[in-house]
């Protein structure tokens, strides 16, 4: 089909203001003027994310925020399916794409509007730049891809926790070891693990960091302590909660 | 949007495992419901139109359509004729706009026939009249599919 419209008609890019949809948007769900923040923290796997996330609620919460954290395929609705469809060998990569998008599109419903309704602060542990690098490393066309995102709201915040291939592959070695998925397996670019994964991640590092100036990505170095990232995290939504309108206490 | 985005995670996975593999061998694929069901029924479900046709556009194009139009009512006597209940997704009941199966079927389907009629234009569909004797119908259907097969594709 050709289609002429430019991506920004329709599709996640930058550019969009903060706190309203991408692209078409949820057209049942009007969202003006919610009072709620979206705080995205983005990074491959094993960078610190979710230690950063927990040490943020609280640092939220002590300040009288109420706080909601959503992350990556942890929907009611679809982390079972999910699982299931990781586990069997099935999954191509329009069903792995399309099957991620289900999990966000159930989560920022039940999940992320209500909470920005009500005035919360949304945590979200990863945010649709990983399904777009995911995608993207696995040759999904880039332009679909952010018009299917268009249904996404714009985060206020988005953190990126950068990290070279090489710390990564300690890191994650010293936690839980490389996974399947994570080590793109999927991709078949060879049996063994360590190569795959350094392959795949690399690319996935290409991938973020093409974002980064679209979507106005705050890149930190996740090489650095785990007190320094939060120090910094802090800092910076320290002075962005400061300067937007004081949200509704709702707790 | 979930419900959109399962059907097309569904649809996926029928295209690559069930759709292309015998196109490639050159074989006749009869699809029963194909994108424009998701395009009539999310729409109505109040999905974007443009967003949810970006979404599909994945799929291959079929090179023909066929759509059977009948009468709300019609489809109504048919379906509780052959079962006691109307489904709840079928019915519309997940958007709340009545309590009544039979009624919420009513809104829904309208809705849903509204955006099948904008989609015979769109995209060409051919349309057969559905509230006509079955051997009526598959007669003309035969005849389209026949004079499909043998216009040679460029």
């Amino acid at each position: 089909m050709t289609d002429q419209r430019p991506p920004e008609d329709s599709g996640a890019h930058g550019g969009v203001t903060p706190g309203q949809y991408y692209g078409h948007g949820l057209p049942y769900a009007a969202i003006d003027n919610y009072p709620g923040k979206i705080i995205a923290i983005e990074g491959t796997d094993g960078v610190g994310r979710s230690t950063q996330i927990a040490l943020l609620r609280e640092w939220l919460e002590v300040q009288g925020y109420g706080v909601v954290e959503t992350g990556w395929t942890r929907s009611q609705l679809m982390q079972p399916t999910i699982d299931l469809a990781k586990a069997s060998n099935t999954l191509n990569k329009l069903t792995f794409v399309l099957l991620y998008a289900c999990d966000f599109a159930d989560r920022l419903e039940k999940e992320i509007i209500p909470a920005l309704k009500a005035g919360f602060i949304v945590l979200a542990d990863r945010y649709i730049y990983t399904a777009i690098a995911r995608a993207g490393v696995r040759g999904v066309d880039s332009l679909w891809i952010r018009r299917l995102y268009g249904f996404a709201i714009a985060p206020h915040l988005v953190f990126y926790l950068r990290i070279d291939v090489d710390a990564l592959a300690r890191r994650v070695l010293e936690s839980s070891g490389m996974a399947y998925w994570e080590s793109g397996m999927d991709m078949k670019a060879g049996d063994d693990i360590w190569d795959s994964f350094r392959s795949y991640q690399r690319q996935l590092l290409k991938e973020y960091a093409s974002m980064a100036d679209e979507f106005g990505f705050r890149v930190l170095d996740g090489k650095k302590s785990v007190n320094s990232i939060q120090d910094e995290l802090r800092r910076q939504i320290g002075e962005f909660l400061a300067e937007s309108a004081s949200p509704r206490m709702t707790a | 949007m979930t419900f959109s985005l399962l059907h097309a995670t569904d649809f996926a996975d029928r295209l690559l495992y069930k759709i292309v593999p015998p196109l490639k061998a050159g074989m006749i694929v009869l699809a029963d419901r194909y994108t424009y069901t998701a395009f009539a029924r999310d729409v109505a479900r109040g999905v974007h139109r443009q967003w949810v046709r970006d979404l599909y556009g994945f799929a291959v194009r079929p090179d023909l359509a066929v759509y059977f139009r009948v009468p709300i009512d019609v489809s109504l006597d048919r379906l509780l004729a052959r079962r006691v209940k109307l489904k709840f997704y079928e019915a519309g009941m997940d958007m709340g706009w009545s309590a009544n199966y039979t009624e919420s079927f009513r809104i829904f389907q309208t809705k849903v026939l509204d955006e099948y009629d904008q989609l015979v234009e769109e995209f060409g569909l051919q349309v057969i009249e559905a509230g006509s004797s079955i051997t009526d119908q598959q007669r003309d259907f035969r005849r389209l599919v026949s004079e499909n097969l043998e216009t040679p594709k460029s």
